[in-house]
């Protein structure tokens, strides 16, 4: 590579406005001045490519190149820890007197949240459509009590299409719309699908 | 060195005094491709970027639906107008860096006009969803080879003008024209092995994670050697002949061309981070991402300081501002792209608008403002006149970055929320935001910003194509001039000294040259690319895992034809909130038989790996045919025409068996009998659609969606076995 020296061959002259080394370069009339690589620059790649060597050496020739499932197994034991917790607390605080009261209590709010998240699979009179009629007495899960009721909107029947709802409504929006579902027995809606299930009644 | 050739320095070791004259009708035309395609380009850009706020903006037209024209988008920003740009800029600038005319008239024209036809056709073709689906080289097979007939016609043009050339040395220029032209034909070669099972249809050979990697080297590369290399290249020579000062470092020049050739071919990897590619692919994608940002940006340090002693002229002179301003975006590009490249960092933008906003600081604002300003350079010079407007100039710059810059804030802003809402935790370990469209909704605002700073843009370009028009009325074009070199003499009646350092021997072996630059892009290549077609970790081989059935293989068909890849992964990443919304990690046994694969970039719309069983048939069938009559706020199209078209399974049987050939374990049986077990599953799935009521369709189990419904039915589920 051509050295800075002012006797170098190939340094044609001077730029008359910088005053840098021009050289003997020309292509179409465009010349090449005869600058070091910048000292900032050189040092932010040579920084990268030591950072690149270390982190491959630690990480892929040193290391197992498990970092990242690892990580994720350790964050994903402490989230199921946290759900089995809630599940056993949810499991032990159900009582089934004191719940259908207060759903029953709290059923009008439930109305807005049944149009907007429910109706599209069960019709907008609960007469039944991709999911089962919800007016009948007829039931897959459960007596048609408040408990089995909200427990099949929390957790869903994921392997026959009905969404868990626990992870996106609040306890309280659960219970107001299994409250609006339940106020919906044998309100006998046109339409109405065949019952499914076991009949309670 | 220069004297001898040139005969206004009548040098010691004459060669013959040679007459010539440079094709610039040939510039012409590529110049006129790059305007128009460039216009459409942009208004599909837009139409598109518009349907994310309101659906009902493809007019209920399949051939106008977000799936199948976001392909038509890219492919015409980058080969369209970004190629167009590229070809003109190289024909003008190699004529002259090089002094001779092109080696052959013919060979331009062939060119030229295979071009477009490839342009032409990719048009009429995407939109019926005649796609690939592996990004930027959607093209089906007859199109890549008609690429790489018209790659080769360029190669050898550019070879033979280099051959003829009257100069002894290559400027740097030329250098990266020599690896784009190497590097794209290299990359686009291996990424578009295919299988043809129909006139216009086939499967990639690699599946799944090997799909994908290999499509990712591909597509990084694609933006590599197709919008940066020729990019640099028209910069040396546009800026300084712009600014008519020399360039800033010869040096530099040196280093960071090989650097940068040799490092980017391996960043591809970077677009699959926290997936479940093996990590050390990961890792590699990542700290080759690192070393590339000093690389990048000695092309930025070279071309900015090219103009120190002319920096009064970015006041001035229109020209200059757009090289100032496309130098500038250059930058900030390959400083972002190295961040995104951080898996950490990646983990949050990935699957983001973040990226679709990185993308266009480059194409915007380096491809774009790059090829404004050396148009408004070309085209009063071969008009021989003057710019019509330079106010004109000044108001298209000042909307062309204020757009960019709306563009690209508006969609940080955009992705950095998804990305947070997406992870977002509550203290009892739950998703903060488990409605998947609450994080729509909430960037829709955004969108309709980022659809004002296109705008912008779009009204910036079509200002200058008024003031380009008014300039070529004005001008003429006059009889080319004559130029006069003399003939090049055999290097070894050079003295030592003359020739100067190893690297400027090099420059005047411009094969050699191309030769090393061979071996400096395939390095990379070699080592990320043959372990993932060999190494057992890439190709698990999971006897479990069961191949599509036919109806399922057809319905995957219809997946990739419609473009639903282009707002839906499959890829679920080991992230905790992946898990909360989606299931479990993918793995890579997974998309074992995947071809082309569909992990996807972006999720406009939730991940779909594991939606298999979370929802009924029923619940699939409304919503295709109309997203909103179930999740009311939804931005998915309409697809109402799956449920009246039928299922093409007439050549099912072919299908499967070039997927035999492939590999997958297919039995001659159900090769054989691939069409009565099609229609037998479907006329299932049928039947459960007619049971719930409400479906009156006698021909049902024939229809497209039926099919489709298999498919998705069938992600996550592995055929059975989990
Ligand atoms: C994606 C469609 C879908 C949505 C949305 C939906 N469900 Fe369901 N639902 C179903 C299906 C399907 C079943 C039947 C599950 C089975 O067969 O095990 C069901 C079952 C039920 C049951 C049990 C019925 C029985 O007979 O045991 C109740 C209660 C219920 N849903 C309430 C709701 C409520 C409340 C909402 C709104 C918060 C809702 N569903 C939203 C599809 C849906
Ligand atoms: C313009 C972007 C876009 C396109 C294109 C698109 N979708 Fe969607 N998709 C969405 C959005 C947004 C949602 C979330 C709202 C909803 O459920 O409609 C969604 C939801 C879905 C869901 C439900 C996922 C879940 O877990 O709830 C499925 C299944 C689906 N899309 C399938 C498809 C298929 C198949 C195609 C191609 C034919 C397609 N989508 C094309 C945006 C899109």
């Amino acid at each position: 590579m051509a050295d800075n020296t002012p006797h170098d061959p190939h340094v044609r002259r001077m730029d008359e406005i910088l005053n840098e080394p021009v050289l003997d370069h020309e292509y179409d009339g465009i010349e090449e001045l005869d600058n070091p690589l910048p000292g900032w620059w050189l040092m932010t790649f040579y920084g990268a490519i030591a950072f690149a060597v270390v982190y491959f050496t630690v990480h892929s020739i040193i290391g197992d190149n498990r970092l990242a499932e690892r990580d994720y197994q350790q964050q994903w034991a402490a989230i199921e820890a946290q759900q089995a917790e809630q599940l056993a607390a949810q499991k032990a605080g159900l009582d089934p007197e004191a719940l259908a009261a207060e759903v029953v209590s709290m059923a009008a709010a439930g109305k807005p949240i049944y149009d907007s998240r429910c109706a599209a699979c069960h019709g907008g009179a609960g007469e039944g459509l991709i999911g089962p009629n919800l007016t009948d007495d007829s039931w897959i899960h459960g007596d048609g009590t408040a408990v089995p009721v909200y427990e099949v909107i929390r957790d869903g029947v994921n392997a026959n299409g009905m969404p868990p709802w626990g992870a996106l409504l609040s306890e309280d929006e659960l219970k107001q719309v299994t409250g609006y579902v339940l106020s919906l027995q044998g309100s006998n809606p046109p339409n109405a699908k065949a019952p499914q299930g076991n009949k309670v009644n | 060195m220069i004297a001898e050739h040139n005969v206004t320095h009548a040098g010691s070791d004459p060669g013959e005094l040679e007459e010539f004259t440079y094709d610039d009708q040939i510039v012409r035309y590529f110049a006129y491709a790059t305007i128009g395609w460039g216009l459409i380009a942009f208004l599909v850009g837009l139409l598109i970027a518009l349907q994310l706020g309101l659906w009902q903006l493809n007019f209920g037209l399949p051939w106008l639906t977000f799936g199948r024209l976001r392909p038509l988008h890219t492919n015409a920003a980058i080969f369209a107008f970004a190629g167009n740009a590229i070809f003109m800029g190289v024909y003008h600038s190699s004529q002259r860096l090089l002094k001779t005319r092109m080696f052959s008239d013919v060979l331009s024209r062939m060119h030229f006009w295979g071009w477009q036809l490839i342009i032409v056709s990719a048009a009429i073709m995407l939109p019926l969803g005649i796609t690939q689906s592996k990004e930027y080289a959607e093209l089906e097979w007859p199109i890549d080879i008609a690429i790489t007939v018209v790659w080769v016609i360029f190669a050898v043009n550019f070879f033979g003008t280099i051959w003829k050339r009257r100069e002894r040395h290559i400027y740097v220029a030329i250098w990266f024209y020599i690896a784009t032209i190497v590097t794209v034909a290299v990359l686009h070669i291996v990424n578009s092995i295919e299988l043809p099972y129909s006139f216009l249809r086939s499967y990639p050979v690699y599946a799944g994670v090997q799909d994908g990697l290999v499509q990712w080297w591909y597509g990084h590369n694609a933006v590599a050697f197709f919008l940066t290399t020729p990019f640099l290249g028209l910069m040396y020579y546009y800026i300084p002949k712009a600014a008519n000062r020399p360039v800033y470092s010869y040096r530099l020049s040196i280093v960071h061309f090989w650097a940068l050739i040799f490092i980017y071919i391996w960043a591809g990897p970077h677009h699959l981070l926290n997936t479940a590619m093996p990590e050390w692919a990961q890792t590699l994608g990542m700290i080759f991402s690192l070393m590339l940002w000093a690389p990048s940006w000695g092309g930025m340090i070279n071309g900015l300081l090219t103009l120190r002693g002319a920096w009064q002229r970015l006041r001035t002179e229109p020209i200059i501002k757009f090289l100032v301003g496309a130098v500038t975006f250059y930058g900030m590009s390959t400083f972002e792209g190295p961040l995104l490249s951080i898996k950490a960092v990646n983990s949050l933008s990935h699957y983001t608008d973040w990226t679709i906003g990185h993308v266009h600081g480059g194409t915007l604002g380096w491809n774009g403002l790059l090829t404004f300003g050396i148009l408004y350079y070309l085209v009063p010079k071969l008009w021989n006149t003057e710019l019509y407007s330079k106010k004109l100039a000044n108001v298209h710059f000042w909307l062309g970055i204020t757009g960019t810059g709306v563009y690209m804030i508006s969609l940080w802003v955009a992705g950095i929320t998804q990305g947070l809402m997406w992870r977002g935790l509550t203290a009892e370990g739950k998703l903060m935001y488990p409605d998947f469209m609450e994080t729509v909704t909430r960037i829709i605002p955004l969108y309709w910003v980022r659809a004002l700073g296109g705008t912008m843009f779009i009204i910036g370009f079509c200002i200058m194509v008024y003031n380009l028009y008014k300039t070529m009325q004005s001008g003429r074009i006059s009889e080319p001039q004559k130029h006069k070199a003399r003939r090049l003499v055999s290097v070894t009646t050079l003295n030592a000294s003359e020739l100067g350092s190893k690297h400027r021997l090099l420059e005047g072996l411009p094969m050699v040259f191309t030769v090393l630059s061979v071996i400096a892009i395939l390095v990379g290549s070699v080592i990320e690319i043959i372990p993932a077609l060999v190494v057992q970790e890439f190709v698990p081989n999971d006897k479990k895992i069961k191949p599509y059935t036919a109806l399922e293989l057809a319905g995957r068909d219809i997946y990739v034809r419609e473009g639903c890849y282009t707002c839906h992964s499959q890829q679920i990443r080991p992230m905790v909130s992946e898990t909360l919304r989606y299931g479990k990690p993918s793995t890579i046994a997974e998309s074992q038989y995947d071809r082309p694969f569909q992990w996807g970039s972006k999720r406009t719309g939730p991940d779909l790996a594991r939606v298999g069983g979370k929802y009924p048939d029923m619940w699939h069938y409304r919503h295709m045919i109309n997203p909103r009559e179930i999740v009311p706020q939804s931005i998915m199209p309409n697809y109402p025409w799956l449920a009246t078209a039928n299922t093409d399974l007439d050549v099912i049987s072919r299908k499967l068996q070039v997927m035999q050939t492939l590999g997958v374990p297919y039995s001659n049986d159900e090769v054989k009998q691939a069409k009565a077990d099609a229609l037998r599953q479907a006329e299932k799935i049928a039947a459960g659609l007619r049971a719930e009521g409400g479906v009156n369709d006698a021909e049902l189990e024939q229809r497209e969606l039926v099919a489709l419904i298999a498919y998705l039915q069938r992600l996550g589920k592995n055929g059975g076995v989990e």
